[in-house]
């Protein structure tokens, strides 16, 4: 046999090792994902501090009742959010009780179908409409497996995807629409025929989307710019209804909630924007999804120069952008996961293309083009491995984890000093969870001993006879007590001069409240003022790496 | 009716040129917590002329659909 395809033959090997060796990596993360969310749905206290506050607006909804409500008068509660994702929860709350595992589910099930979707986006390969590559192949199922499995491998994802928090049910959503958006019009593309059904789901998907959290209007911008590029009247023509459904159902809302909905839900997130965290957040994203986004990027580019430009582009691109906003306060890194659910898509896209333009093309030597085909999907393979070795993350609360972390080259613990704010500083701790992230609180799945510590502080509150002044809704609702306060909620209102504080001042002052629970002090501060003048610490629980401070009157 | 990469070059341009202006507005109307072209500004104006750079790029492309 020629030398020139036997080297070939024996090669073919090496694009499917490192194929099934990027597919294994990421196979892991889901693996590990899985097991954090199952941890979660255990867990029956507030892992991150807004998710008992989700929980308290589902159980409002569940009476039939709105959560945005008069923050100035006792239980001084409202939500700062849309009702979609504690709707769609409500029935589970109507069946099981208002637990956690509920709104957890839900969301971590929607980050399965984000996945999904991301896969089917780029397993269907490029547009096969009469402007974009007429007669090419179909994309690649590693390709689409490696995508969707990169956006759950994302330790943004992983860290919020499972919690009883709204925002990855809005990306969900956005995904949803853009993927159909662009099915619609490749088919319109293809046949020349109008799919106005298919263009009204869309419409719906992204109504959708902004009814579960409003950061959802940069993925409306990037739908309508799109219709814009391939008919300027005709996304006029829906933008026009679109808008004038989302206001009817604003103004309905606000109607009927006696303006506390624009209240609650605008006028409290004008937060304070911190250029240094915007700055930070971007460089650890860029740094996390180096592979994705650089790939992302150089095919947007691509495409505004030598194709078209599709959805997933410019989705792409003003997602980015708009995670500038991860630079309010109160913001995170969760505000940059519908980029990268759109750099999961467009870089498979790329890689797809890439590989289909190398298929295509007349090579000077059949040798060459064998070479080719053996290196690029090689090449592409461990450019997924490298995104594989940037976003690790993995608990190590188990030999076997420990065991693989370390086979990996990772420590199995990390040094983390639990995180104080009402009381003295406190020595670190071994954390059996790694993360390229860096020193992390989320991520590391709850303990039995986080579980104990819950049941103490609901406890210690149950000695008293009232409700906790608490800055965690959960203890309340373990209690069946009432939820006192979203502090955060009463924080941004105070910054932005939009409550009166007297009634809940004269409370604390009178001593009310048998027991205060603090854990970041995010209450405005006249109210940490009075809580340290009327109530002193007793106790001091740390759970999930927090220092709770119980106080009682003093 | 399709946008062409021409069209979409002068979208760019008129988007740099409005936030250029804009930015200039601020001062004039006083709205600005600096003496001048504050550091947020600059990065604005910056990005602005990005824009307007990546606008003239796109104008030879011609009528090609963007």
């Amino acid at each position: 046999m020629p030398v020139a395809q036997a080297a070939p033959r024996t090669a073919a090997l090496l694009p499917r090792l490192l194929i099934g060796l990027a597919l294994a990596a990421f196979m892991g993360y889901l693996v590990v994902y899985v097991i954090y969310a199952v941890q979660l749905l255990r867990f029956p206290f507030d892992y991150d501090q807004g998710e008992g506050f989700e929980l308290m607006d589902t159980i409002l909804f569940s009476h039939g009742e709105w959560p945005y409500r008069d923050n100035d008068a006792y239980p001084f509660y409202s939500s700062n959010y849309p009702p979609l994702f504690h709707v769609v929860t409500v029935p589970l709350v109507w069946l099981f009780g208002p637990h956690y595992w509920t709104g957890r589910l839900v969301s971590f099930l929607g980050t399965l179908l984000t996945a999904a979707a991301i896969g089917y986006a780029v397993g269907r390969g490029q547009p096969r409409g009469r402007d974009h590559d007429p007669g090419r192949a179909r994309g690649r199922w590693w390709l689409a497996a490696l995508s969707g499995l990169a956006f759950l491998a994302s330790n943004y994802v992983y860290h919020v995807g499972p919690l009883f928090r709204q925002h990855m049910f809005m990306v969900m959503f956005e995904t949803l629409a853009v993927v159909a958006l662009a099915v619609v019009i490749e088919r319109e593309e293809s046949d020349g025929r109008r799919r106005t059904l298919g263009l009204l789901g869309v419409m719906l998907l992204l109504l959708a989307a902004g009814y579960t959290k409003q950061l959802a209007y940069a993925t409306v911008i990037a739908v309508f710019l799109f219709l814009f590029l391939r008919g300027p009247w005709r996304a006029v023509r829906w933008a026009v209804p679109f808008a004038l459904v989302t206001g009817l159902l604003f103004l309905g809302i606000n109607v009927a909630t006696h303006g506390q909905w624009m209240l609650n839900t605008i006028t409290a997130n004008l937060n304070p924007f911190v250029p240094g965290q915007a700055e930070g957040l971007f460089r650890q994203w860029f740094g996390l999804h180096i592979v994705l986004v650089t790939a992302a990027a150089l095919y947007a580019i691509y495409q505004l120069y030598a194709t078209r430009l599709s959805i997933y582009a410019i989705w792409f691109v003003v997602a980015t952008v708009n995670s500038v906003t991860a630079g309010k306060w109160g913001a995170g890194e969760s505000y940059f996961a519908t980029a990268i659910a759109a750099a999961c898509i467009l870089s498979g896209l790329a890689f797809d293309h890439w590989l289909s333009w190398s298929a295509g093309r007349r090579w000077p030597t059949p040798r060459m083009a064998a070479w080719a085909a053996v290196l690029l999907p090689s090449l592409i393979a461990l450019l997924y491995l490298w995104q594989a070795r940037q976003v690790f993350h993995m608990p190590t609360h188990t030999p076997a984890l420990a065991a693989v972390a370390r086979a990996l080259g990772q420590p199995d613990a990390v040094m983390i000093a639990p995180q104080t704010s009402c009381s003295l500083p406190r020595p670190p701790e071994a954390i059996p969870y790694v993360d390229a992230v860096g020193a992390t609180l989320l991520g590391r799945p709850p303990t039995a001993a986080d579980t104990r510590a819950g049941q103490q502080i609901a406890a210690l509150i149950a000695q008293g006879d009232t409700a906790a002044f608490s800055e965690d809704a959960g203890f309340n609702l373990y209690l069946g007590r009432d939820v006192v306060t979203n502090p955060t909620q009463l924080l941004n209102l105070y910054t932005n001069n939009a409550v009166d504080l007297t009634e809940m001042l004269a409370m604390l002052d009178a001593q009310a409240f048998d027991t205060v629970v603090l854990r970041a002090q995010f209450y405005p501060s006249p109210v940490l003022d009075v809580i340290g003048q009327r109530y002193e610490t007793t106790d001091l629980v740390q759970m999930n790496g927090f220092v709770y401070c119980i106080m009682r009157p003093r | 009716m399709i946008i062409t990469k021409r069209q979409l070059g002068g979208l760019f341009i008129l988007l740099g040129v409005g936030v250029a202006v804009g930015l200039f507005a601020i001062d004039w109307l006083g709205a600005g917590q600096f003496q001048g072209i504050g550091p947020a500004q600059r990065l604005a104006l910056l990005l602005a002329g990005g824009v307007v750079l990546l606008g003239l790029s796109l104008l030879p492309l011609g009528n090609r659909p963007a």
